[in-house]
């Protein structure tokens, strides 16, 4: 017998189209399934359906069947299938309820009634799976993202599920800290559920793909077949990795970061020099931690350097990580606007494929069209350095082949700046590479 | 110390600083609680300055709304309402007691933020629904002055600065929207994580020690002398 089936599910959201329509799925013990699709394509909801917490949260209609380890999710609330399933969502900002490592992985064991002299071996233990078992008393304000994804990832370990479910867990990590967690959340004996837009980690360690298109099951393959048909019908989302762009005309320097050293409570920049040409797209990676942010926002003057200087020949703009969460207007074309004036957002607004959503309230667009809105808002700028940081984030494959050949059209009016853990559209976009290391272990890898 | 322990000495100091009448006891509280707040570091900076603002204003504004002692410093106008504006010394000192009682239940509040383990406090609760709801919410602060920051960074980023009131405060709205729905995500996954379910078990607590004993005792004994002597 299947651990989940999902049979004929047509999920709407309340005064929404269909999520989900007629997706049928069955996940069997130990398996691991990979749900690929484009933003909007009901890969999310899908995963809430498993959890139970469609439509229990949402509310919403829904139609068919969804069963895990043998409950109906229409008879049984997501609280009483805790346990037997446990969720990481995307952001574990989102997620984490406790302010201490020990007592945010206790939360569900307790919640569930576990035996009360398991629960703390069982933290540790799953702590110590994870790989941060020195952490249980420290506080999850002071922890990275990085490490927070893996209490979280350790909270969901420790229940012992009978079914993973993984919502873009890895969106926050630098691929070596992706293939980590991939190692850490797939090497049990649990049936898991990933929901994935950087796949190529992910499909590594697939058994089956399921690829979701406008909320039905497009393809529902072994691995191999997956990404033979993905190669064919989809190829953006079978990562390739080109070499960097040729350019051939660089302009003068519009940024020079000479000898720049930068501190929080830690040293995270000793003596980094930096040199920006106006024409050319710049990729800058490292791990998690390694300063990469720190680093633009010196360049874009957000920050100033603690010792060394920075010099920029005209204006500079930065779209700083989730921008989505940093829109201040009620509708989309005034969100432009601030930056500028009416007609000319308006006119940023289509370049960026968001013609028709002048009124629309930012709040109320999706994720992918938010980070587009945000986009636009310091494009319409003109600003001479442009600095983005990790653009990509819960970005699909083939808004991000967009997303590059946006930027790289607007190549030759600035320099560009792009911090990015996404190697495939490191190699999209940008000119050349530069690659911060650590002096520390980084975070993840 | 187990923060239930704490968390009784600190209500003790602070409601014998509002029973104590003589300034010097009120003053070494304040003191002592302001002591116990600087172990929090450059975090404490936010609570310390809401704290001394606090005072400050009571410091000085008491004075204009009393009527009352002999040994007048300060002869002002008349005001309809409010009466003459004269500072005595016996009103300085209610201002100074009453400021520094203020501020050490400021201090104490600070203190049981910023020091004490909420979530060992959550599980000593018997409430725990409502305990929870006050962890979230003293959290909900750091992350509210987080997100401002990064709402103000992003729109620096864009070449926007906020300036003054009108300013800051249209920042506001954007900033409980994305409070609402941070809120919205996290009952989603307390959910998930079987929050609300019955047959609740609990991580058994640590006993209790001889110095958590004593904390209670010097709470109860702080508060009796309060009362009595000061």
């Amino acid at each position: 017998m299947a651990l989940a089936r999902v049979d004929r599910l047509t999920f709407a959201y309340p005064e929404s189209p269909p999520a989900l329509l007629e997706v049928s799925l069955e996940v069997e013990r130990g398996e691991v399934v990979l749900l690929l699709g484009a933003s909007g394509s009901g890969k999310s909801t899908l995963v809430r359906a498993l959890a139970g917490l469609v439509p229990w949260f949402h509310g919403g209609r829904f139609e068919g069947r969804v069963e895990v380890a043998g409950r109906d999710t229409r008879s049984t609330r997501p609280t009483e299938l805790a346990g037997t399933v446990a969720t990481v969502f995307q952001d574990p900002e989102d997620q984490v309820i406790l302010g201490r490592v020990d007592s945010e992985v206790a939360f569900a064991l307790e919640n569930v009634g576990a035996l009360p002299e398991t629960i703390l071996p069982r933290v540790h233990r799953a702590l110590a799976a994870v790989g941060i078992a020195g952490f249980s008393d420290r506080s999850v304000t002071e922890i990275s993202g990085g490490e927070l994804q893996r209490v979280c990832l350790a909270s969901a370990l420790a229940l012992e599920p009978e079914l993973l479910l993984l919502d873009e867990p890895t969106s926050q990590l630098d691929p070596a800290g992706a293939e980590a967690f991939f190692e850490l959340a797939l090497g049990g004996e649990a049936g898991v559920v990933i929901s994935e837009q950087r796949p190529a980690n992910a499909l590594r360690y697939a058994d089956r793909v399921l690829f979701l298109e406008q909320g039905r099951v497009l393809l529902d393959a072994r691995r191999d077949d997956a990404v033979e048909w993905l190669a064919e019908h989809r190829p953006a989302w079978v990562e390739q990795q080109p070499g960097f762009n040729q350019i051939a005309v660089v302009g003068e320097v519009a940024c020079s970061v000479e000898n720049v050293s930068f501190a929080y409570e830690r040293p995270v920049l000793e003596n980094v020099s930096l040199e920006l040409r106006r024409g050319e797209v710049v990729a800058l990676t490292g791990p998690n931690g390694s300063g990469k942010t720190t680093l633009a926002k010196l360049v874009a003057g957000l920050l100033e350097p603690q010792t060394g200087r920075v010099v920029r020949a005209g204006t500079a703009a930065m779209l700083l990580q989730d921008p989505g969460r940093y829109l201040v207007r009620e509708r989309a074309d005034e969100e432009v606007a601030l930056g500028s004036d009416l007609p000319r957002a308006r006119k940023m607004l289509a370049a960026v494929g968001l013609a028709g959503s002048e009124a629309r309230h930012p709040r109320d667009l999706s994720t992918g069209e938010r980070e587009r809105l945000a986009l636009a808002t310091v494009l319409v700028a003109d600003p001479d350095v442009l600095v983005l940081d990790e653009p990509t984030r819960g970005v699909d494959p083939e808004r991000r082949q967009e997303l590059a050949a946006l930027l790289r059209a607007h190549a030759a009016e600035r320099a560009t700046l792009v911090v990015t853990n996404d190697r495939a559209f490191a190699h999209a976009v940008a000119d050349r590479e530069v690659a911060i290391a650590p002096e520390r272990e980084p975070v993840l890898a | 110390m187990r923060p239930t322990a704490a968390a009784i000495l600190l209500s003790g100091l602070a409601v014998t600083a509002l029973v104590a009448t003589r300034l010097w006891a009120v003053g070494v509280l304040a003191a002592l609680l302001l002591a116990v707040c600087l172990r929090a570091g450059r975090r404490a900076k936010p609570y310390l300055w809401g704290t001394l603002w606090s005072a400050g204003f009571v410091f000085i504004l008491w004075p204009l709304f009393q009527s009352r002692g002999y040994h007048v410093l300060w002869s002002g106008p008349t005001i309809p309402v409010l009466g003459p504006l004269d500072v005595t010394t016996e009103e300085l000192r209610g201002a100074a007691l009453n400021a520094l009682r203020l501020a050490a239940v400021g201090l104490a509040f600070a203190a049981y933020a910023l020091l004490l383990d909420h979530d060992r406090l959550l599980a000593a609760a018997t409430a725990r629904h409502s305990v929870l709801a006050a962890a979230l919410a003293t959290r909900l602060v750091p992350t509210f002055e987080r997100d401002a920051r990064g709402l103000v960074e992003a729109l620096r980023g864009r070449g926007i600065a906020p300036e003054g009131l009108r300013g800051h405060a249209a920042l506001l709205s954007p900033l409980v929207a994305g409070s609402l729905e941070r809120g919205f995500s996290l009952a989603e996954a307390m959910e998930a994580r079987g929050f609300g379910r019955s047959g609740r078990t609990r991580v058994p607590a640590a006993p209790w020690q001889p110095r958590d004993q004593a904390a209670v005792v010097v709470a109860v004994a702080v508060v009796v002398v309060g009362v009595l002597w000061l």
